[in-house]
């Protein structure tokens, strides 16, 4: 009996993926985690690509043509990207991909989009090597280093606290936050008092809360996403530790202060997202995402809205359809978007300002701008 | 074709790992829920050897021999606990070759090892290499399950004790199934490392050994060409699934469910009542 | 004062591993199946805990509903997914067990979506001054409480009643129990309902500790509390008891000071793995 299902599921599997397609629409590949661990920030994703793909094509598209997404499920595995990025270059004849996913697997679809010479833009992955893997390949997040030292300054310079306790989650967006913060730290200032590492696993920190505790730090810059971050600055405060934690993009979500509650008053981050933002791109972007998502945005979503629409600026300006051509012209990206205006180095890597955001009566709002150029200078080829 | 080149390399590499757990676990009865720490061992080995310029060829045998090393020390350790105590010491090994490689800078930590360079065989030398290695471990495996070792493995399998008593040096032996499976497990990581040219701690994690032991099971243990098949279905089968992206590991994990609920000796079983039936049936 | 408070936080941790394991060894000393999905229940509980709760306002009541709900699921769990497979080889229920756990998993992000739960106001957030500068949170010590009251009935029901003596009976041996008149069939079910309430009772203190349910919630006791039952000597209920505090107090430690050697997680297998070479049938397993 288990046979023939499984006999019919194939089946009707293969004939789906012979499926429908548009003949005219341009087709930009997506690939995202549905399912598995990271599915909330997949699902997030891929509502911020679906929204800027309709605001551009209700606006005319491209030279009147629609722009279509082709979605896959990467559950954030490098082993299931590979053959997710093949399918995409060469039976979807995608005209360039986007990851709305972790580094793991943009770092592998990276390389065979390198190698077919079809664009590539990473929406919020941050492994150092994504962009190495050559010319093609471009990224709309600030890599986790630049991160870090806008950290050591608004914790050493900015808040002028200067004994500080890390708290870094194990894996590569925590580790390459902790390297720069730890990098930059001495230039403002900063004794980095103690140091302790959790597993992204973890939501119980009681005996890291109590050793920080007893280090009496000034301040505790702590990396996560919100699902580890609402339970540790908590627990951080229900220990009765007062100072200011520090975060990252990863605590950029409502979830997060859904999570933490009353002691997310106060949390102060680095991302990319302005919430009080004057830009319209921004304002628009906010706005229209919660009507279409039915929650409030965050940082994922905003970079997935972002490199779509880079990629769709640069099918406008491009001369013609070559991959070469579409490569040239997101290399010049000049654009305005959700979060700021993006600029791309000679290696593929964003220039722009880093957002201060800071909770306040329930929701993120606007603390300040970190704009020191030479500070968050990125990586160059 | 590069899809279809790579999908068929991803198989083969599938079928290699579950042919070396076969080994261990369908042949002499050993149930591991760690096999993917030799994988990774042969991947990690292979990796940084390439990484040094070292040709890809000559990291085979080495990706083998770490792996070999790595799996008689498990294997020893092993010797100690039968059954369930095995199942969760393997999955220990597992948990705790992860949890090293993690921290270690020198294998890339969290970050893992991106950039490692082609195999310089073209994408199709490098399939039919996969594809061969996988073919010439199966016919391996067969030629050793009619052997006399063979029949050593399944009784043991079997019943241990009862081996020990006849005078057949059971501990011997298993270790001799736990390096040959680990070292073919090192020869597949080698594989898996420059076909996905990315490794990290996560790519041999607990999730990886699970996988690799239901395809042996739904394959129907200790069955060569079952498990070929298994191997084959399962490795590619959340890519078939892309189409109800929501819904794939629900439909996969149902699947393995009815499988075992249904029919416990895997697809070769199904096969068997299948074809014994239609035999029935006629005069 | 350091070592104080890293103490307490390794017994809050323990606690929790001693609520979730207890089901578990008792599944196993019942039935010699590997029961991965049990993990699944607890998620189960904290879901439920955290939905009741802001249904109704009271915690108390959504601890009860958790525990029958996902008792009752549990004993459906026995007889559709484990009762068939009982003449199998262990290896297949395993299986079983853990292609049961995905697909829970994932049905918990289709029904309750990606982004897990909160408490709509979390309940017992205030804190006890023991001492100046030691404080014990009101969840904490309802965490300890609760598995001491918890386990002390069932300590108690096991040792002083007919049907606490008629379960140990089928433990030890199944078809002497049967030839005494004891419906082993009952026993199980009793059996399953007990080990996944106190698995719900977990899941929803857990909630509290965390203000969080999320889809993936089981997967680190799903295998941490098959290590723990193999420490303490499968299907023995002190040896668990005391893996389970062993295990939270060495992590807590094992954070701080160790923490940059070996992953938290990988730390629960090496003192597994160390355990069982020295004594193979566990910490108080008898060979």
């Amino acid at each position: 009996m288990t046979f023939k299902v499984t006999l019919a599921s194939l089946t009707l599997g293969l004939s789906m993926i012979a499926g429908v397609a548009h003949a005219d629409n341009i087709k930009i590949g997506l690939n995202v985690p549905l399912t598995g661990f990271a599915a909330a920030d997949g699902k997030s994703a891929l509502n911020g690509a679906e929204l800027a793909v309709e605001q551009i094509n209700s606006s005319g598209g491209i030279k009147g043509d629609k722009i279509e997404l082709v979605v896959y499920d990467d559950q954030a595995s490098p082993k299931e990207a590979v053959p997710i990025a093949q399918k995409l270059i060469e039976k979807d004849k995608v005209v360039a991909g986007i990851s709305g996913s972790y580094s793991g697997s943009t770092r592998a679809s990276a390389g065979i989009y390198q190698e077919a010479q079809i664009p590539y833009v990473s929406a919020f992955a941050i492994h150092p090597d994504i962009t190495r893997a050559g010319d093609y390949i471009f990224r709309t997040a600030f890599v986790g280093e630049v991160q870090g030292r806008a950290g050591a300054k608004l914790i050493g310079e900015m808040l002028g606290k200067k004994r500080v306790a890390v708290i870094t989650l194990k894996n590569d967006f925590g580790k390459s936050l902790a390297a720069g913060f730890k990098e930059a730290a001495g230039k403002f200032g900063i004794e980095i008092v103690s140091e302790y590492e959790y597993s992204i696993k973890d939501r119980q920190f009681g005996p890291i809360v109590s050793k920080v505790k007893s280090d009496n730090p000034d301040a505790i810059y702590a990396s996560g996403y919100f699902f580890t971050a609402g339970p540790l600055v908590s627990q951080l405060r229900s220990a009765g530790i007062d100072v200011p934690v520090i975060g990252q993009e990863g605590y950029d979500s409502q979830k997060f202060i859904e999570i933490a509650g009353a002691a997310s008053e106060g949390i102060i981050i680095t991302t990319s997202l302005d919430r009080d933002s004057k830009s319209a791109e921004t304002a628009d972007f906010i706005s229209a995402f919660e009507a279409k998502a039915g929650h409030k945005t965050d940082m994922v979503a905003a970079s997935a809205h972002t490199a779509v629409h880079v990629v769709a600026a640069a099918l406008k300006n491009a001369s013609s359809m070559k991959p070469s051509d579409l490569r040239a012209a997101i290399a010049a990206t000049n654009l305005p978007a959700s979060i700021g205006t993006i600029s791309f180095n000679d290696l593929g890597e964003v220039q722009k300002d880093v957002q201060v955001q800071v909770v306040k009566d329930g929701n993120w709002h606007h603390h300040s701008v970190i704009n020191d150029a030479e500070l968050l200078a990125p990586p160059m080829k | 074709m590069a899809y279809e080149i790579t999908l068929l390399t991803t198989i083969a590499i599938s079928v290699l790992f579950a042919l070396s757990l076969n080994f261990i676990s369908g042949f002499c009865g050993q149930i591991s829920l760690g096999h993917a720490a030799f994988l990774g061992t042969g991947a990690y080995t292979s990796a940084m050897m390439t990484k040094a310029s070292i040709p890809f060829l000559v990291t085979l045998p080495a990706a083998a021999l770490s792996a070999a090393a790595l799996g008689f020390i498990i294997g020893l350790t092993s010797l100690r606990v039968r059954h369930d105590f095995l199942a969760i010491t393997t999955m220990g090994a597992g948990f705790l070759f992860v949890g090293i490689i993690r921290q270690q800078d020198f294998f890339g930590g969290e970050i893992g090892i991106a950039g490692i360079p082609a195999t310089g065989l073209g994408r199709i030398g490098f399939m039919s290499l996969c594809m061969s290695l996988a073919a010439l471990f199966a016919l391996f495996s067969i030629a050793v399950r009619r052997s006399w070792m063979g029949f050593v493995f399944a009784s043991i399998a079997d019943n241990e004790d009862v081996t020990r008593i006849l005078g057949i040096n059971a501990s011997a032996y298993k270790l001799i199934a736990f390096v040959i499976g680990t070292a073919t497990a090192g020869v597949a990581g080698a594989l898996y490392a420059h076909h996905f040219r990315f490794i990290g701690p996560d790519s041999f994690g607990f999730v990886e050994s699970v996988s690799v032991l239901a395809m042996v099971i739904v394959g129907g243990i200790g069955s060569v060409t079952g498990i070929i098949f298994s191997a084959a279905i399962l490795s590619v089968m959340p890519l078939m699934f892309q189409f109800i992206d929501d819904y794939k590991l629900l439909l996969y994990s149902a699947l393995l469910f009815f499988m075992m609920r249904f029919s416990p000796d895997g697809l070769a079983g199904l096969f068997k009542r299948a074809f014994r039936k239609y035999a029935g049936e006629r005069p | 004062m350091l070592y104080l408070e890293l103490f307490i936080q390794g017994i809050v941790q323990g606690s929790i591993y001693a609520l979730i394991a207890l089901g578990l060894t008792l599944v196993y000393g019942l039935l010699r199946i590997l029961h991965v999905a049990h993990a699944a229940l607890f998620t189960l509980g904290g879901y439920i805990g955290v939905i009741v709760t802001n249904q109704t306002g009271s915690l108390a009541l959504a601890v009860l509903v958790a525990a029958i709900l996902v008792g009752i699921v549990g004993m459906a769990v026995y007889k559709i997914a484990y009762e068939p497979l009982l003449s199998q080889p262990p290896f297949i229920a395993l299986i079983a067990s853990i292609a049961l756990f995905i697909a829970s998993e994932e049905l918990f992000r289709i029904v309750f979506g990606p982004y897990g739960l909160s408490y709509a106001s979390q309940p017992l957030t205030g804190h006890l001054e023991l001492f100046p500068g030691f404080r014990l949170k009101y969840a904490e010590m309802l965490v300890i409480g609760m598995s001491v009251v918890v386990l002390s009935i069932l300590a108690y029901l096991s040792l002083n009643t007919r049907i606490g003596i008629a379960w140990r009976a089928s433990v030890t041996d199944p078809s002497m129990a049967r030839a005494f008149g004891v419906n082993i069939q009952n026993v199980r079910y009793m059996n399953f309902f007990i080990g996944s309430a106190l698995a719900a009772i977990a899941g929803v203190l857990v909630a509290l500790l965390n203000n969080f349910v999320e889809p993936t919630m089981g997967s680190v006791a799903s295998y941490k509390a098959l290590a723990i039952i193999v420490l303490g000597g499968l299907g023995n209920i002190r040896g668990t008891l005391l893996a389970s505090m062993l295990l939270g107090i060495i992590e807590a430690f094992g954070t701080i000071y160790i923490g940059h050697l070996i992953d938290r997680d990988a730390l629960a297998f090496g003192f597994l793995i160390i355990v069982l070479m020295v004594r193979p049938q566990g910490l108080m397993g008898v060979k």
